[in-house]
């Protein structure tokens, strides 16, 4: 019982995450599902991805809704991303799940340090 | 950045004329599609970074496209996964139940919020998850 709750309540907080920034919001579930709820690497990559459709479908009829974006040229984007999504998660599924921390934490530090190097240059801007 | 929305088009190869798409759009989803698969998740991190700075579109622009090439990106991958037999059905019902109801608030925000704030908010959230792993790992 308390998990399930504590499972909407996280639900919750990905699906604003996920509606606001345009994730899927895997990138805060799949740390949760692993530590929190003691999932595999691997079974919680794969819940997570079926927890980020629901999610990103909502979201993209509310913003479709109010006139936010192109949905159409979204979805053709997307598809071209399913032959790379397949591809990755074949090749997730091969690897051990250490390894595939380690990629998550590398890749996300990676886009944090761009993210914050840009947020400094623009301060320096002045804009 | 605004001025490069107007990329001319090039000679299309079939995989680019196939989605009537800018190539660099299918490289952008393609990029995206790859991480999702590999590491479970949407893909958005790294497809609104890439749609703002590459392919110049507006952040708030950039943040729906994402959302709406997140839908094929992780059907391809919850089919992938699930051949394998990896997803938990009752973990993934209780997070969607919140989730749902929380998108519907999240991308109404999205729809009217500052553009500067945005931006703030997207790289915050980022860099908190960086440190977050980075902690952890």
């Amino acid at each position: 019982m308390a998990l399930a709750v504590a499972l909407v309540g996280f639900g919750v907080v990905t699906g604003v995450a996920s509606g606001l920034l345009g994730v899927g919001g895997g990138i805060m579930m799949v740390p949760f599902l692993t530590l929190a709820v003691g999932l595999s690497q691997h079974a919680a990559e794969a819940t997570s991805l079926l927890v980020v459709l629901p999610t990103a479908i909502v979201g993209s009829v509310v913003l479709r809704r109010r006139g936010v974006g192109d949905l159409g040229i979204a979805l053709r984007v997307g598809l071209a991303g399913s032959l790379g999504g397949a591809g990755g998660a074949a090749l997730a599924l091969s690897l051990p799940g250490h390894t595939l921390r380690v990629v998550f934490a590398a890749f996300l530090g990676l886009v944090g340090l761009k993210l914050v190097h840009d947020a400094l240059r623009r301060e320096e801007a002045g804009t | 950045m605004l001025l490069r929305s107007g990329v001319a088009p090039r000679t299309s190869r079939s995989l680019v004329s196939l989605f009537r798409l800018e190539p660099r759009l299918v490289a952008i989803g393609l990029l995206g599609g790859i991480l999702s698969g590999l590491l479970g998740v949407g893909g958005g991190v790294i497809m609104v970074p890439l749609l703002v700075l590459w392919a110049g579109y507006e952040q708030r622009s950039a943040h729906a496209a994402s959302l709406g090439a997140i839908i094929p990106i992780s059907i391809a991958g919850i089919l992938t996964f699930g051949v394998a037999g990896a997803v938990h059905v009752p973990e993934a019902a209780g997070l969607a139940c919140g989730s749902i109801v929380g998108a519907r608030f999240g991308a109404g925000l999205l729809a009217s919020i500052d553009e500067r704030l945005l931006k703030l908010v997207f790289g915050a959230f980022l860099a908190a998850v960086a440190v977050l792993l980075a902690v952890r790992t």
